[in-house]
């Protein structure tokens, strides 16, 4: 579906972690319209002061009730003005924005991976996944047992392991130390997570097929051309996706606010090349 | 009665179809917003700014809000001329709307040359130089800071080309007047007025600025009351028309800005929170001249300006005791 601007009306709306926030908005179009890994671009009532939309990943989106959900944490005068709209208010949102993830149709195993708020970036192709008869791992980090995400929250069919920085659920340590353990039984994996976590991924990643020794997916008939950055066939042949983040100014491409850096040396647009990238096709150095 | 005549004549042939445009670095090459707005119903539409030389921008963060605006330094990240032509003139060109191409360079030559390759190209109706840059030739100072070398600049781009031209002016100087009427002076056919404010933001840390080119240029509603201020003073000073912008986010910006000698208004900031807001402004405008019985919205134009001294009276010679 191509982007609109869509009215939407809150039906729910819980702090489901502490300063973290769950709310579900009734909005047909883009539950039906929008594929999992695309966002929405929710603008405040306040226009005094908050000049810019706020950017949600679609955390959830149902077509059978119409609603899609958003999850974030409260870090400032826009997040926290969401927090206070309350059942039956309304808020405009520009959306489906951004390029979704994707699956090769072959993958039977998928190796999902959220650090912390990254949980929403990653959180619809779970359902997406399960609806489609795939497998789902569900790798979680958090600082510690307080911040760890709702199983509730899941689909049941979702297999879900938990680290913890402090230890006081799950494994003591990084998300990332936990992936060892997948990349075998994994066909992909997608992510979405603070950038030193995204950029740990990439390096396991890139050494994954020497380790196992796997073919890369799409490449049968032997090494092509390099797929176009940010090209949906970029994209699927992947072995790891990332939703990345950046602050955001228009979310359609025009003012290049958003950009992180392409391993081609072009700066790409987070909001229209992205938020889904292929690993190889970031430039995880770069410093951007 | 029919509705008012919102055309505005910017010089050299380039008539709007009505005075909102927006403006550079916030609406793209058009493209972008695709059907969420109508871009046949603007004024004039202001592309993101173009070098001679692709660009690839400054490091990141590059845009962040501050209370009632955003600091963005972008850095202009841009293809550059022959790609932006190659890609966009096609499209611009079936488009009732015109396109004003804003350009960027870093010396007198740069300037020169982009506009000799945007000279004749079927869907560019006119330029809009970014003065704001920092001259090579000159130390790197701004061409935008001295009446000088905005006067060369602007004086050698009018010989190079017949485009109309437009030549937007920097708020970070002491007094804008001098380099407003320099550029005129240079053969320039309209000034736009302003481009954005110095300013630095800080990381949440407070270790270290925020955005990664340290400053920014402010934009949005903050941004109004001085821009207000510097077209109320170059109006004054210029016989060109003034393209008013910086913090537009309703019709009574707009009519502020008219009514200090702006003859149309750019919406730049505000586009991001609202696409629609600058279709709406054609609309209302027409709605504001029909309330008011007037045939033309020229005659909201320079209504706040104090009175031009005329001629000396000879009324007073019949009165003299």
């Amino acid at each position: 579906m191509t982007m609109r601007l869509v009215r939407t009306e809150l039906v729910d709306s819980r702090e489901i972690l502490p300063g973290q926030w769950l709310q579900s908005f009734l909005a047909p179009e883009l539950s039906s319209g929008s594929r999992a890994g695309q966002f929405v671009h929710a603008r405040t009532g306040d226009l005094s002061g908050l000049v810019l939309r706020r950017p949600f990943s679609i955390n959830t989106a149902d077509p059978a009730t119409g609603v899609i959900t958003i999850h974030f944490r409260t870090i400032g005068r826009g997040t926290e003005w969401f927090t206070r709209l309350r059942p039956g208010d309304t808020v405009e949102m520009l959306g489906p924005l951004g390029r979704p993830f994707e699956v090769d149709p072959r993958s039977r195993h998928l190796l999902l991976i959220a650090g912390g708020l990254g949980m929403a970036g990653v959180r619809s192709l779970a359902d997406e996944a399960i609806n489609h008869g795939r497998q789902v791992t569900l790798l979680f980090g958090a600082a510690s047992a307080r911040d760890v995400y709702p199983s509730s929250l899941l689909p049941d069919e979702v297999e879900y392991v938990i680290a913890t920085d402090d230890g006081s659920v799950g494994h003591k340590g990084f998300v990332t130390e936990l992936v060892p353990d997948y990349e075998g039984w994994a066909d992909q994996a997608f992510a979405c997570g603070p950038a030193p976590m995204l950029a740990a991924l990439a390096r396991i990643a890139e050494g994954r097929r020497e380790r196992l020794g796997v073919a890369k997916l799409g490449r049968k008939r032997g090494v092509g051309k390099p797929d176009v950055v940010g090209s949906t066939a970029a994209r699927r042949k992947a072995f790891l996706q990332v939703s990345m983040e950046q602050n955001m100014g228009c979310a359609v491409g025009a003012c290049l606010g958003c950009v992180i850096m392409g391993t081609n040396g072009v700066p790409q647009r987070v909001c229209r090349e992205g938020p889904v990238f292929a690993a190889e096709e970031v430039a995880w150095e770069s410093g951007w | 009665m029919s509705p008012a005549d919102l055309s505005v004549d910017l010089g050299r042939g380039l008539v709007l179809p009505n005075p909102i445009l927006v403006a550079s670095g916030t609406f793209g090459y058009g493209i972008e917003y695709g059907d969420v707005v109508e871009v046949d119903r603007l004024g004039g539409i202001c592309c993101k700014g173009t070098t001679l030389q692709p660009r690839i921008g400054n490091i990141t963060p590059r845009v962040t809000e501050t209370p009632g605006g955003m600091l963005n330094s972008i850095g202009l990240q841009n293809p550059g001329v022959d790609a932006v032509v190659a890609k966009y003139a096609g499209t611009w060109a079936g488009w009732k709307t015109p396109v004003i191409v804003n350009v960027a360079g870093e010396s007198v030559e740069d300037y020169v040359e982009v506009v000799q390759r945007l000279e004749g190209v079927s869907g560019v109706a006119g330029i809009e130089l970014n003065i704001s840059c920092p001259n090579v030739g000159r130390g790197g100072l701004q061409f935008a800071i001295d009446a000088g070398a905005a006067g060369e600049v602007t004086a050698a781009v009018r010989r190079a080309t017949d485009l109309p031209l437009l030549v937007k002016l920097s708020p970070n100087v002491g007094d804008v007047r001098p380099i407003a009427r320099a550029i005129a002076d240079a053969g320039a056919d309209a000034l736009t007025a302003i481009n954005t404010l110095s300013g630095i933001a800080l990381a949440p840390s407070r270790r270290k600025p925020l955005l990664g080119n340290i400053y920014g240029g402010l934009s949005g509603p903050a941004i109004k009351p001085v821009a207000l201020r510097i077209v109320y003073e170059v109006s004054q000073v210029v016989d060109i028309p003034v393209v008013a912008i910086g913090g537009v986010t309703e019709l009574a910006d707009v009519l502020d800005f008219l009514a200090v000698g702006a003859v149309a208004v750019q919406v730049g900031t505000a586009i991001f929170a609202d696409p629609t807001l600058p279709v709406r402004l054609v609309d209302e405008l027409t709605d504001e001249c029909e309330r008011r019985g007037i045939a033309s919205y020229a005659e909201l134009v320079g209504t706040a300006l104090p009175p031009k001294p005329g001629a000396p009276s000879s009324k007073g010679v019949e009165y003299r005791p």
